[in-house]
């Protein structure tokens, strides 16, 4: 524990402000995209970051590599802070951190060939030239399972699962640390997402990377990450080792989410009972005093609509290293729960 | 038994493309019975909406063409009628809906003009009767302020609700079966459960028939009686849901199965992924399309084409090893570890 986590966010707030209503009319507000999370990790370590479309997972990791600028917040790399670096002296960082997209289609620029895809970030970064960039971009290749001969090719002639090979072998060109995967295999088809999310584990233990992996198949993220965080409108609400997360939801949300997801095995999807949260998400453009779940929330009392709760430890689990932001699930010390408690005795 | 609602038989469609023929449907044939949801999964490029497509009469021509087969009402052809009588099948006795329905809508008339049309169109109701039946329909679906919703744009409508619109305006001529192309793929998974639920429900509640397309193996799992595995334009594999999950017989569905992660098992170390990748439809091999990637493929797949076979009662699989099926073979492809007792 004493190491320095190669990643530490703090506080993270994205805000977009936006206008609206015409010129006559305007409407300013703010989109809370990101609202005040933390969390770090650890060298080697997988994150996973859940939660449905519109709850900050993608913001995130953009704001890590300065695709777009936090509003509060730091983001230390290796112990140092990097939020408020100039592009120039940024430079040498986002060697660190490298990102893989969702759409293979769209983040491969169709005019290059592979080899110029996956060596654009050496010359960039001035790492190698002529030869040896050849001989680095062919290494890179087989790294991640694709045929050299495929290096004058351009990206229309390849299957999305091979796309998707090629952009994480632009990403470890510059030998990062760490790989934000922003959803991954979701624009894969069921039969190739195996292949890459074996070769994303394979590639953690020869390189010891560490992942940020960001994905709204709950199923896919328990598989391949050592500890959840589940996101909703802008807040992480509920943090834990993947196994005690899926086993043992603390957080409402948490439990409403895992129970949506469908089981393919007729048999258990019969035996499950399942909790349907009422409406949807609501918008983040308005600012939620309380626990932002609370109108949704089938557990709510007043104060979840007052106070905000932040990330703790249920009462009497004080050493796990489970923690959610919820009022009723957590209690608070010396509060009504142990009243509870105490009266039942 | 009841005769079936509808009897696909031996349909084939292929498309002109500029990098050839793709024969994206290549021989499909099923039932589908009365009340019953039929699930047709597969990969993209399987052939599962090309099928139904088809069905509908809304394949593009050129360049798409419907080479071959038939598609059975209650006993008139589908596939034989002019886009006339079509008009008069599509919505009012074939519904459908489709995955994205921010396209589906069309997003310059309010949802009342739209879901009235139907049945206008149809039931020839007077512009006040046919508002009337569209708030109740959209009430039925679980949209509050029926009325007031009925004036407001798709684009007023959030993701979950513009879905809800699309089923709404599918079911409101009462048809007999509802055809749902990836209906919830979309939709986040606490949306997709509500959908699912009012699918299921609206099923019990008016004995449709629906044939449901979908990638996700999760969602055939929990709503689907029978199953239909597509793989490269064919039916490879055809079973009850249960049985399908708990011994699937063709082994792309087994490969398939074992290559999800899954929310209620301990993850073990590596998933088992299905090498490679399915064929480019415009040079589909001879033989068992599957074979490249087939960890048990013969020498006689490479030639043959296995046909879809009975194997057991209601059940039919395309593989040579259910020619062959010894104890030993069983074994070698079935995903319960434990050999065949007796042998």
């Amino acid at each position: 524990m004493s190491q320095t986590p190669i990643l530490q966010v703090r506080h993270l707030q994205v805000h977009f402000p936006f206008s609206s209503g015409g010129f006559l009319r305007p409407v300013r507000g703010l989109i809370r995209a990101v609202d005040d999370i933390s969390f770090e990790i650890a060298e080697g370590e997988t994150l996973g970051l859940v939660g449905e479309s519109g709850c900050g997972k993608s913001t995130t990791a953009r704001a890590i590599v300065g695709l777009v600028k936090p509003t509060a917040g730091d983001i230390l790399l290796e112990g140092q802070r990097i939020s408020d670096l100039s592009e120039r002296a940024m430079l040498p960082h986002r060697r660190v951190v490298q990102m893989v997209f969702q759409d293979p289609f769209a983040s491969l620029n169709p005019r290059m060939t592979i080899g110029s895809i996956i060596g654009e970030p050496l010359r960039v970064h001035g790492l190698a030239r002529g030869r040896d960039l050849q001989l680095e971009v062919l290494r890179l290749l087989d790294l991640v399972g694709l045929n050299p001969r495929f290096l004058n090719r351009y990206p229309h002639e390849f299957s999305g699962g091979q796309r998707q090979r090629i952009g994480i072998a632009r990403a470890l060109a510059v030998q990062p640390k760490v790989l934000l995967c922003d959803e991954p295999v979701s624009a894969l088809d069921v039969s190739i997402q195996a292949q890459i999310i074996n070769l994303l584990m394979d590639l953690q233990q020869q390189l010891g990377l560490s992942y940020l992996f960001i994905a709204h198949d709950l199923a896919v993220v328990r598989h391949i990450a050592d500890r959840v965080g589940v996101m909703y409108l802008g807040r992480i609400v509920e943090m834990a080792a993947a196994a005690e997360l899926y086993d043992h939801p603390l957080h409402p949300y948490t439990e409403a989410l895992m129970s949506a997801v469908p089981i393919p095995d007729p048999v258990e999807s019969a035996k499950r009972s399942r909790i349907v949260l009422k409406g949807e998400v609501p918008s983040p453009d308005r600012e939620y005093p309380g626990c932002a779940l609370a109108d949704r929330c089938w557990l709510v009392e007043d104060r979840c609509r007052v106070d905000r709760p932040t990330l703790r430890n249920a009462v009497g689990r004080e050493e796990s290293a489970q923690q959610a932001a919820c009022w009723v699930r957590c209690g608070e010390r010396g509060d009504s729960l142990q009243d509870a408690t105490g009266a039942d005795s | 038994m009841n005769p079936p609602l509808l009897s696909v038989e031996d349909l084939h469609v292929s498309f002109q493309t500029d990098e050839g023929l793709v024969e994206a449907v290549r021989g499909v044939s099923f039932d589908l019975g009365q009340g019953e949801t039929l699930g047709i999964v597969g990969e993209s490029g399987s052939g599962k909406s090309v099928t139904n497509l088809a069905l509908m009469g809304l394949i593009p021509r050129p360049p798409g063409r419907i080479d071959r087969g038939s598609a059975k009402l209650a006993g008139r052809d589908l596939i034989q009628m002019s886009q006339k009588e079509l008009m008069d099948v599509r919505g009012r006795r074939i519904g459908m809906i489709f995955q994205d329905p921010m396209t589906a809508l069309n997003p310059l008339m309010t949802v009342g003009q739209q879901l009235t049309e139907v049945t206008r169109r149809h039931f020839g109701l007077s512009r006040a009767a046919a508002q009337t039946r569209a708030a109740e329909m959209l009430e039925m679906v679980g949209i509050s302020a029926p009325e007031s919703r009925l004036r407001d744009y798709p684009h007023q409508f959030s993701g979950g609700m513009r879905q809800r619109v699309m089923i709404a305006m599918a079911l409101s001529c009462e048809p007999e079966i509802l055809i749902a192309d990836e209906p919830t793929t979309a939709l986040d998974v606490t949306i997709q459960a509500q959908i699912l639920e009012l699918l299921g429900d609206l099923q019990r509640r008016r004995g449709t028939s629906i044939i449901l397309v979908t990638h996700d193996l999760g969602v055939v799992a929990g709503i689907c009686d029978r199953v239909l595995v597509m793989y490269a334009g064919r039916v490879v594999e055809q079973a009850t849901v249960t049985e399908l999950f708990a011994s699937p017989r063709h082994p792309y569905t087994l490969g398939l199965l074992r290559s999800l992660p899954r929310l209620d098992r301990d993850h073990s170390l590596r998933l088992e992924a299905i090498p490679g990748q399915p064929p480019d439809m415009t040079r589909v091999p001879a033989g068992c399309s599957f074979r490249a990637r087939c960890p048990v493929a013969l020498a006689r797949c490479a030639d043959d084409t296995p046909p879809l076979r009975e194997v057991a009662t209601g059940r039919s699989s395309a593989c040579w090893h259910d020619d062959a099926r010894q104890p030993a073979g069983v074994a070698s492809i079935s995903p319960d570890p434990s050999p065949v007792a007796g042998g």
